[in-house]
């Protein structure tokens, strides 16, 4: 069914888009508590910076990740300089992917976050848990699901990500092509069959990825109400 | 001894208190509004805005001149909030167990105190709401706390649970040797714990002292609140088991019969607790009434709460006026006004032994 | 307040450039620039507009296949332009092979990167190229490099993309080490130096081709493609650097 170099590409799309969500998770968590708790100056714009990847066309996000990280740039060169290539590697890749996920997880976290009841976290703080803990031992175990449902959607996006990866990573093949980029070299070539092929796939992993959460949410869901 | 002078920024007035705790109980009382949930959020370390010192025994909580703001989570604070606040995702055992640092004993015994064991798998959904309180009350004792701060732990909960969760409390002040701040709408409960009163109005304090004083002085408002009304501390006398009943020595020396309760060693100081529409009054004297305690009042005063009216009513000796409620039409019938000379009856069967 | 949306509406429904037709065309990217002079005279002279669609010219040809219209197909090779004229979209006797091109290798122009010979490629990091699989900027390049041997020990350090124009700007970015385009391409960015030029002897033979669609066969569309081969135009081709080939 899939040509070897095809369930390779499958296989490079669900290992980046696992590294980038693991990466973007606890930065993404922070984010999110910071906005559910914070109340001060400057919340709106951090806010609206935070959430510009969900609303900007993908193609102008890859190319503020391009000129950004590009070897011509004060970031690019100084990691140049110390032998790390960023632009048209696998590395954008996930940098693209994890930059597009990024807001969508903040937003399902934060959700979360605002819903469980503050005095709670206080009342921790009385017993003894300092900040950190309080989080990890009642703000964290309350939020799960919502921060599960972000998690699993974040990955999912980072599964079918293009506009930006095309621009930071280049479409090459065995290096930088992901599904969404194999379907999109596919039917330029002409070859509208393997495209298709591929597209059946993109749709299979994001069903399985869906499933997967509503069977964790409602298993562990019911675990715990006993 | 508890030291507070503080003064916390809140959404209108500020909060100022200054106040000296001695007592082991003090109640702490006021309209809503007052601070009494922000001056126990002070104390527990949670209101990070707050200036001035608060010392506790011997330990420092704030003490803004010196720099010294202790984070909550280091002040060993038992604070218990109005609705219990457990935490949904652990059972009773789990919310016990939260802030015991390793201390294995002090958890047992907060459990025992508290007759938690059989809940103890339970999540709080399915707990009620004296049972949740209990089980927050053994989880802020687990800890070892220096200060035990409960707002209004017996607001939520029904007369009859109130009645039930009240011993526990006393149990803890008697056994477990803890300061506790204790904030209530209930004349009843703080006659029934505490050892100081400080009544906060306006977020500033207008009294502070020994409760009796404080509660009986005229001009001073305190909500009271239907529920537990006659709240009478005594001392066990006799117990009758061919008769039914034990006999209680209230202070003044007034006589009660009592349910038997064998179990309670005779000379142990006991609280009861009687009902104001349980006190029957008449305008003459009762003879060949089943009524076990009859006794000689003079109405003090007449006071409508609701559609119905509260005597207040002197006996001889006793040292605070009992409450007895009863309906416009008899207070037309028997003519009732203050000054007038009664006789209030009350069954054995409507005390209450704490 | 209809008589203002009838006023808007009247507004934009007048063309722009006198009331002629409008000619589609669909050409190679390498072309843009010189296109571009090329259809302004035109649209002067004629009264008709013209819309250029330049880009990689396998790209246009599936568009053309998939229905997009165009009325003029200015292909950069003859390969995508057989593949239309099977398809039955262009006939064969309008078919006009009119430009030549060179291939050079570019780097960015701070570069001190030196090429004597096509093995100094080898050096080289990172390479882009125009999609080998499909656009002829790229077929033409890996043509060439096959033929010399060297695809295979290259090909891994090629960063395809999707024209020769992007295949340009990555070099001009500084991102890739260095790039294959066409020489008129290269003569256009002052990022770029070229710094081997593949003599045209060893080198694939690139033909441009042109051929209007047989249908909807507009007038003013056949008009366009005459002029295009025509004197003014060779003037202008040849100023930018494409070798004219002789006229059919």
């Amino acid at each position: 069914m899939l040509s070897r170099d095809e369930a390779g590409v499958v296989l490079f799309t669900l290992e980046v888009a696992a590294l980038a969500t693991v990466l973007i998770f606890p930065l993404a968590l922070a984010a999110a508590l910071g906005l559910a708790r914070y109340r001060g100056p400057g919340k709106g714009a951090l806010e609206t910076l935070l959430s510009l990847p969900l609303i900007l066309p993908p193609t102008a996000v890859g190319l503020l990740l391009l000129e950004a990280f590009s070897r011509r740039s004060a970031l690019g060169g100084w990691l140049a300089a110390r032998g790390l290539e960023v632009v048209f590697t696998w590395k954008a890749v996930v940098l693209a992917t994890g930059v597009m996920s990024f807001p969508l997880l903040v937003r399902s976290a934060r959700t979360a976050f605002e819903d469980v009841d503050p005095r709670l976290v206080g009342l921790a703080r009385t017993l003894g848990c300092g900040a950190v803990a309080a989080f990890f031992r009642v703000t964290l175990p309350l939020a799960w699901r919502g921060v599960l449902a972000g998690t699993v959607l974040a990955f999912a996006r980072a599964l079918g990500e293009f506009g930006a990866t095309v621009m930071v990573a280049g479409n090459i093949p065995g290096r930088t092509r992901t599904l969404a980029l194999a379907i999109f070299h596919d039917s330029q070539v002409g070859r509208d069959d393997r495209a298709v092929v591929l597209a059946a796939v993109t749709v299979a992993l994001a069903f399985a990825a869906l499933w997967t959460t509503e069977l964790l949410s409602r298993r562990l869901g019911r675990r715990s109400e006993e | 001894m508890i030291d507070i002078r503080v003064e916390v920024p809140l959404a209108g007035p500020d909060l100022r208190v200054e106040a000296r705790l001695p007592a082991a109980v003090t109640a702490v009382m006021g309209p809503s509004g007052a601070g009494k949930t922000s001056l126990l959020e002070a104390i527990a370390g949670l209101r990070r805005r707050a200036r001035g010192r608060i010392v506790c025994g011997d330990a420092v909580f704030l003490d803004t001149e010196r720099g010294v703001d202790v984070a909550p989570e280091r002040r060993r604070v038992g604070y218990v909030p109005q609705d219990a606040g457990l935490f949904p995702h652990l059972t009773a055992l789990g919310n016990v167990r939260f802030g015991a640092r390793g201390d294995g004993g002090r958890v047992e015994t907060a459990i025992d105190t508290l007759d938690l064991r059989p809940l103890l798998p339970r999540h709080p959904a399915s707990l009620s709401g004296g049972e949740k309180q209990r089980v927050a009350l053994a989880r802020a004792l687990a800890t070892s706390p220096r200060i035990l701060l409960l707002d209004e732990p017996l607001a939520a909960l029904d007369v009859e649970l109130k009645e039930r969760v009240l011993p526990y409390l006393m149990r803890i002040r008697d056994e477990w040797k803890v300061p506790i701040l204790y904030v209530t709408h209930n004349v009843g409960e703080a006659l029934a714990l505490a050892g100081h009163v400080l009544l906060l109005r306006d977020r500033r304090v207008e009294a502070q002292g020994p409760p009796l004083d404080l509660l009986s002085s005229p001009g001073l408002s305190v909500e009271a609140e239907a529920g537990i009304e006659n709240l009478l501390a005594g001392r066990v006398l006799a117990h009758d088991a061919a008769g039914g009943v034990s006999r209680v020595e209230l202070q003044g020396g007034i006589p009660l019969s009592v349910p038997l309760a064998a179990t309670r060693a005779i000379g142990t100081p006991v609280m009861v607790a009687i009902r104001a529409e349980d006190v029957l009054v008449s305008s003459a004297p009762m003879p060949g009434l089943s009524a076990r305690n009859v006794y000689e009042a003079r109405v003090e005063a007449l006071e409508h709460t609701g559609i119905d009216v509260t005597l207040r009513c002197a006996l001889p000796a006793a040292p605070s006026p009992w409450l007895a409620r009863v309906t416009p039409a008899a207070v037309q019938a028997l003519g009732l006004k203050a000054g007038q000379p009664v006789w209030l009856a009350v069954k054995s069967h409507s005390v209450r032994l704490l | 307040m209809r008589a203002l949306l009838f006023v808007l509406l009247g507004l934009l429904s007048v063309p722009r450039v006198g009331s002629g037709e409008e000619v589609t065309v669909f050409a190679a990217a390498s072309l843009a620039d010189a296109l571009e002079e090329i259809a302004r005279a035109y649209e002067r002279s004629s009264g008709n507009r013209v819309v250029l669609n330049v880009g990689a010219t396998s790209d246009l040809a599936r568009q053309i296949k998939a229905g997009a219209g165009a009325d003029l197909f200015l292909s950069a090779d003859r390969a995508q332009m057989d593949g239309l004229t099977e398809a039955g979209l262009v006939r064969d006797a309008d078919r006009i092979e009119l430009l030549s091109n060179v291939l050079v290798v570019v780097v960015p122009s701070g570069a001190p990167t030196r090429i004597g010979a096509p093995a100094d490629l080898a050096r080289l990091g990172r390479i882009a190229l125009a999609d080998p699989e499909a656009v002829p900027a790229g077929v033409y390049a890996r043509t060439y490099l096959e033929a010399i041997g060297l695809w295979s020990s290259l090909r891994d350090r090629v960063v395809p993309t999707l024209n020769v124009r992007a295949a340009l700007a990555a070099v001009e970015s500084g991102n890739v080490d260095a790039g294959i385009v066409y020489r008129t391409d290269a003569a256009l960015s002052r990022r770029v130096r070229i710094a081997y030029t593949v003599p045209p002897e060893s080198g694939p033979k690139i033909v441009y081709v042109l051929a209007p669609l047989a249908s909807p066969r507009k007038g003013a569309a056949l008009d366009l493609a005459r002029r295009l081969a025509g004197p003014e135009a060779r003037t202008i081709f040849e100023k930018y650097g494409f070798q004219v080939l002789a006229a059919r």
